[in-house]
């Protein structure tokens, strides 16, 4: 039972705003160190999954660069390995606007005969999970798709890309498309496994009808017309969805919490990221740091609260961070206060600013911007 | 296969025991003990190679190796995984005539003639695994070259009062070495031997198959390879080095260097990014500061959770701090826990140790006299029970 695995690199980049303009929300900064992509090449990895396509539209030169010779993720194979799959532009195809149309031009990749499965991943749901539990089970019931989905609570005003409903053997006997959960359901989780040979097909057979959206043109359609059989693989653990600016947001801080932290970061299973190479974090005179995730490199000499910061920070002297998403090498100068505030990659915040966003609207400050 | 020329190779010499580091190295070699958070002695050394250009390295390992060798791994952590030189890890090995362990610095560089010769070097840099320093060995080369010199030996001012503790060079105004003496009662000079050499490689090989075949030597360049050199009129020359630079041999060294990184502008800035030091790294997440928790003039490294107290100390990958313990002045190894109320002073704490709740280990010097007091040491993989006492100098 071998399996390749396809990554979606940028899917969701329109509901990230700013941070997603110089970016993929692939490599968007998440948890102090990582990205996003980080989650899913790190499950693969720690899946025995190794031959890996990850699927790019534009604005992937920052990808690039974070993952490198791909070695940190012990993906640097002589076999198998990491393959960037750019938009393949020939004849009647283009830069395409959904999965399906996006698989299509990797289908060269995909059908390779070494292979029996295929895991097929967005980045932006972040979970720590052994994909071999999944592909088992996917096998044991013999469905033509298998859904990775967990449990979400009714909120009739959080709308969710994927919503289904399975019996009591995981059958999926509903699939609604960008619904909310009016109680609770299982929601999708961005993973699907299919059968290497059956993709194929199923990728030619869209192909010639046109069809652009996995989820709606493939998956709804042919279940509603009783041709395909579905299974969800529940995920019992932490699962964290970045859709918009105000649940990245809140993810990053739901690292705070010991239960969420550990159930996406445990010693069997770690989460590998960039190496860079950086001293451990200096504590100066003065510095004052309660309650947040720091990473290596930063140097403190004021108060931060309750934030998470990523490598290479320095904060002044009777400056004052509290909830805020700190990026890598940033810099906050004196009397800086700064609350709920989300700084990309290197800017610089001027002594005595002052910057305040609540929760749900965090301020964003650009990469390399000076305030 | 052949093997492209090379204008320098360097050899790491890290076979040593450093059994003045007791329970630290009773498992392993003392270039893999570890320092400043996530470092281990052996990243120095490497980084400067890679820092300087030197892309071909051998490293002699003897005692207890299992740790080093899985540590050097392929050499990736410090860009040295290439094809053409590289990182090799040279242990002794049996050959047809007889086998024998290295028996001195000059012995463990003459076993591994034939790895130097693969690459047929212009000159050949030996290096300590167990020095702390940055240091840009280009430089050094150029000087050897520009003196064209036989032998260049790396020195450094010290003390006058602590001269006899090394081994001194005196030089002439153009910077020939004239005089070699190991440790000397009444030193003339107060350039001491950092151990660094760089040889020409044709007579490095010269002087290592005569050393070889004197049976009255004990194969130790410092001993018989320099003063011979000097008695037949070579061209040896001393460089001037200026910086920090410590040979963490005892327990107190290794504690000193850990607090010299600490500070705003520290003796050794770890900081520096044009003279990073690079090390193999684990999947740690962010380190995890709690809102009890209280850190002054230290590091804490990535993978640590800290919800007690810190001050004036290095806490490495994966430490755990619990609420209420105080640290103080003190070098706590990767993945130690320190647990409740414990109290930590002037000590070390071995790798993958834990100190119980309510212990004290180490004290604050000014409550002993000077001969009774000394840093704590806690060794690796121990377990010191609750409510127990480590006295200042004892070793656990």
């Amino acid at each position: 039972m071998k399996a390749m695995g396809i990554v979606f690199s940028n899917i969701y980049d329109s509901s990230l705003g700013e941070l997603t303009n110089i970016r993929t929300v692939a490599s968007l900064p998440f948890g102090g160190r990582y990205r996003l992509i980080d989650f899913v090449l790190s499950n693969m990895s720690n899946s025995g999954i190794y031959n890996i396509g990850i699927i790019t539209k534009y604005n992937y030169r920052s990808l690039m660069d974070h993952l490198g010779n791909l070695s940190d993720w012990d993906l640097n194979r002589k076999n198998e390995g990491l393959v960037f799959l750019p938009p393949f532009v020939s004849g009647n195809t283009g830069v395409y606007k959904g999965k399906l149309e996006a698989l299509y031009s990797a289908i060269r990749f995909i059908d390779n005969p070494a292979y029996d499965y295929v895991v097929v991943c967005d980045t932006t749901v972040l979970s720590n999970i052994d994909f071999r539990e999944a592909i088992k089970k996917h096998i044991e019931t013999g469905c033509d798709v298998t859904i990775l989905a967990n449990r979400e609570k009714a909120d009739p005003r959080k709308k969710h890309p994927l919503i289904l409903k399975a019996d009591k053997s995981n059958e999926v006997t509903e699939i609604l498309i960008n619904a909310p959960a009016k109680e609770e359901s299982y929601v999708g989780m961005g993973v699907f496994i299919f059968n290497r040979k059956a993709l194929t097909e199923i990728l030619e057979e869209s192909n010639s009808k046109g069809l652009v959206h996995l989820e709606r043109d493939y998956l709804q359609k042919k279940f509603n017309e009783n041709a395909i059989e579905l299974s969800v693989f529940p995920v019992d653990g932490i699962v964290l969805r970045n859709e918009d600016v105000r649940s990245y947001y809140a993810n990053n801080m739901a690292l705070l919490d010991e239960e969420i932290h550990n159930g996406l970061f445990n010693n069997d299973r770690p989460i590998y990221t960039k190496v860079r190479d950086e001293a451990p974090t200096y504590y100066g005179e003065g510095s004052a740091v309660s309650n947040s995730l720091v990473a290596d490199g930063c140097r403190f000499y004021g108060k931060v609260d309750s934030s998470i910061v990523f490598r290479g920070v320095t904060v002044a002297k009777d400056a004052s961070v509290r909830s805020c998403i700190v990026m890598q090498g940033t810099r906050i100068g004196r009397n800086a206060k700064l609350e709920c505030v989300i700084l990309d990659k290197n800017v610089t915040v001027s002594d005595g600013t002052v910057l305040m966003g609540t929760p749900v609207h965090p301020v964003i400050i650009g990469k390399g911007e000076t305030v | 296969m052949t093997f492209r020329k090379k204008e320098c190779v360097a050899m790491i010499l890290a076979g040593g025991q450093g059994s003045r580091l007791m329970v630290l190295t009773e498992n392993t070699a003392k270039p893999a003990v570890p320092f400043g958070g996530k470092y281990r002695l052996i990243d120095f050394p490497l980084s400067n190679c890679v820092n300087s250009g030197i892309d071909t390295v051998g490293i002699m390992t003897q005692y207890q190796p299992l740790q080093l060798n899985e540590y050097i791994g392929n050499g990736q952590p410090w860009g040295l995984n290439s094809t053409n030189g590289g990182i090799h890890v040279l242990s002794p090995y049996s050959k047809s005539q007889n086998s024998e362990w290295y028996k001195g610095t000059a012995n463990a560089i003459y076993q591994n003639l034939s790895f130097m010769e693969r690459y047929n070097p212009t000159n050949v840099l030996i290096l300590s695994g167990d020095h702390i320093y940055k240091m840009n060995y280009a430089k050094m080369l150029s000087a050897h070259v520009r003196n064209n010199a036989d032998c260049t030996i790396a020195v450094l001012e010290v003390p006058l009062e602590e001269a006899s503790r090394f081994g001194i060079m005196n030089t002439d105004k153009s910077g020939r070495i004239t005089e070699f003496q190991e440790k000397p009662k009444e030193p003339k000079s107060t350039k001491a031997s950092m151990g660094i050499y760089v040889f020409k490689w044709e007579v490095l090989k010269k002087y290592l198959i005569e050393d070889n075949e004197d049976p009255e030597s004990s194969n130790d360049f410092g001993k018989n390879i320099i003063p011979k050199m000097i008695a037949e009129g070579r061209r040896l020359f001393a460089y001037d080095f200026v910086g920090y630079w410590k040979d963490v041999g005892t327990i107190e060294s290794l504690w000193q260097s850990n607090m010299d990184i600490l500070g705003d502008k520290p003796l050794l800035d770890m900081r520096d990014p044009d003279t990073k030091i690079y090390a193999r790294n684990y999947a740690h997440p962010c380190s995890y500061i709690s809102p009890k928790s209280e850190i002054v003039n230290s590091y804490v490294a990535e993978g640590s959770q800290i919800y007690g107290k810190v001050y004036d100390s290095v806490i490495s990958t994966g430490c755990i701090i619990e609420e209420g313990a105080e640290i103080h002045d003190s070098f706590i190894m990767p993945n130690a826990v320190v647990g409740k109320r414990s109290e930590v002073r002037y000590a070390i704490i071995g790798e993958d140790s834990t100190a119980e709740p309510n212990t004290r280990i180490g004290d604050d010097p000014e409550f002993y006299e000077k001969k009774a007091w000394g840093i704590a040491v806690v060794g690796k993989d121990k377990v010191v029970e609750q409510n127990s006492v480590i006295k200042p100098k004892e070793v656990f």
